[in-house]
């Protein structure tokens, strides 16, 4: 059984069962954390994520096979409630294309960080969180692929079209990468 | 250092590693209570409701229109 888990606790998870439920959650609840952490990078909305994303698996319990990895199925979920996390933060904050800017002038030395921080935010988040796990957390592409459900040509052509979004933007704001 | 390298360290110092091994609390009761919330349905569902019901009314023979649609 992947995982190491008992086929009957899963068996008990799809049918519903709470406890089984809960025994999943206490096992996984920390891997999961960390991996949505990683993609977030922000302690509170981890919280949040994390309970969505548990959530989402109990909702969608009826869907999971029990013979397959739960907790490769969890961090798939757990990624796409990270990527919804991204997307709404990206709306609160009032997102407009690099073109809309106005140029801006090089920053100041202690200022370079925040504007190279912005410049990612800024990323669409498909690409977003794709350059965070291959770029920031140097997490190997075919890890990524398996979290997002996606083929591995996918996750290097996005990680191409974040990393060319990234030197454009940072070119604007004069920084050189 | 080859420019993906130096796009990559300069992304690890702007956005430093944020190191949580766990939540700051126990999340299990959220997530109960979460479970124990009954789906409400969205203003955008009511209305396209509504909107489906109303035309039905005006116009029956749109059934199997609005029933391939939707």
């Amino acid at each position: 059984m992947p995982d190491g888990l008992d086929g009957e606790l899963l068996e008990r998870f799809v049918q519903g069962d709470q406890a089984a439920f809960e025994s999943l959650f206490r096992q996984f609840e920390a891997d999961v954390y960390r991996w949505i952490v990683r993609i977030v990078r922000d302690r509170s909305a981890a919280d949040d994520v994390l309970v969505e994303a548990f959530w989402r698996a109990y909702r969608g319990r009826a869907r999971f096979d029990p013979t397959r990895s739960f907790g490769a199925w969890m961090r798939r979920i757990a990624s796409n409630a990270a990527l919804d996390h991204l997307r709404a933060a990206r709306t609160r904050a009032g997102w407009r294309t690099a073109d809309d800017r106005i140029p801006s002038a090089p920053p100041p030395d202690r200022a370079i960080e925040e504007s190279i921080a912005q410049a990612f935010r800024s990323l669409p988040p498909r690409l977003q969180i794709v350059a965070t796990l291959a770029l920031v957390e140097e997490q190997p592409y075919a890890e990524i692929a398996e979290a997002l459900d996606l083929p591995v040509g996918t996750i290097k052509s996005r990680v191409f079209r974040a990393t060319r979004l990234l030197r454009k933007e940072l070119a604007r704001l004069g920084i050189t990468a | 250092m080859t420019d993906d390298r130096q796009l990559s360290h300069l992304l690890r110092t702007a956005l430093p590693s944020v190191d949580v091994p766990e939540p700051s609390r126990d999340l299990w009761p959220d997530i109960v209570q979460r479970a124990g919330t009954r789906e409400r349905f969205s203003a955008a569902d009511v209305s396209v409701a509504a909107i489906v019901v109303i035309a039905l009314l005006l116009f029956p023979q749109w059934f199997w229109f609005l029933a391939y649609h939707l």
